[in-house]
């Protein structure tokens, strides 16, 4: 999973990171340890959702920014 | 006794969608899950179409394929590691820079990375050579944040691209992006944002690539990146 390692090793530079991922990457995203990730009910290649669902596409993304600015340890959250 | 000869199991059905003679990349998850597991899944999405036809709601649908794709990849354990870095995050959003980078593979036009040497790769030829995709070192290509969608391209041998083509956003939320940083939502996005093909050979991204990578980040001054893997 390339971006797990994109994540730590920016985390490991002091730069905070956050994954938005399709729920079907959630074991992926457990075994790799990783800090903090938005798990998303959408199919593989739409993590955001479907095409144009700019309404879906902003709610999801402002999510992941609350889990980043929340988080205070790793967290796997789903979106709801 | 010919017929019987050409007759094709149903293991080599489900297993002819993971890039083989069916490749079909949002099903490819079919050849992970045992044989009767697969024949119920096919069974129940027939039905779910009946009802999704009758009901008018395709979320049925969805919901099906969702589940399948979710079963296909629970047992997928590519990288383990006991634990990993957590950079705590102590500022408040509204001050903060941040910047994008995802694994969906976009790149701009007249910006071709040129995958294993090849320029203007169709997206076909980029899943039949998925095998040395994976021994390849990823590139990074820059696209910058005020892109008109039009000029964005999208080209990847590990996911299906069709959603990605109609609208960049749903794998490489740039233009989501703008419109928080535009509601005040953070401060500041760096100029570029950025995208690889995560399809690669995973020991070149880390002993060669990444380190390169960070250093980047770290001069671009981000307090935090936004990353999606497709």
């Amino acid at each position: 999973m390339s971006v797990g390692h994109v994540a730590r090793a920016l985390e490991e530079a002091k730069i905070a990171t956050i994954i938005i991922a399709v729920k079907a990457f959630e074991t992926r995203m457990r075994m790799m340890s990783l800090p903090r990730v938005l798990l998303t009910p959408q199919l593989l290649g739409r993590p955001l959702g479907s095409p144009f669902d700019e309404k879906l596409q902003i709610r999801i993304l402002n999510a992941a920014l609350q889990l980043l600015e929340k988080a205070d340890r790793k967290t796997i959250q789903d979106y709801c | 006794m010919e017929k019987e000869k050409n007759q094709e199991s149903f293991e080599a059905f489900i297993k002819s969608f993971f890039y083989g003679k069916r490749t079909d990349l949002s099903f490819k998850f079919l050849s992970e899950l045992a044989l009767e597991d697969a024949s119920t899944f096919i069974q129940n999405l027939f039905k779910d179409i009946i009802d999704s036809l009758d009901d008018k709601d395709l979320s049925i649908v969805k919901q099906r394929i969702l589940q399948g794709q979710i079963e296909g990849y629970k047992e997928q354990k590519n990288f383990e590691y006991d634990d990993g870095p957590f950079h705590p995050f102590k500022k408040p959003l509204s001050s903060i820079k941040l910047s994008l980078l995802t694994s969906s593979g976009h790149f701009l036009k007249g910006h071709d990375p040129k995958p294993l040497g090849v320029e203007n790769m169709s997206q076909g030829e980029a899943v039949r050579r998925v095998f040395d995709f994976l021994k390849e070192e990823p590139q990074l290509s820059k696209i910058p944040f005020d892109s008109n969608p039009k000029d964005l391209m999208v080209r990847h041998s590990g996911y299906d691209i069709r959603a990605a083509l109609k609208d960049p956003n749903v794998s490489f939320p740039y233009q989501r992006m703008v419109n928080l940083k535009d509601q005040g939502v953070f401060a500041e996005l760096t100029s570029n944002a950025y995208s690889f093909v995560g399809a690669c050979s995973q020991i070149r991204l880390l002993k060669k690539t990444l380190p390169g990578w960070v250093d980047k980040f770290v001069d671009l001054g981000v307090d935090a990146v936004v990353l999606v893997p497709v």
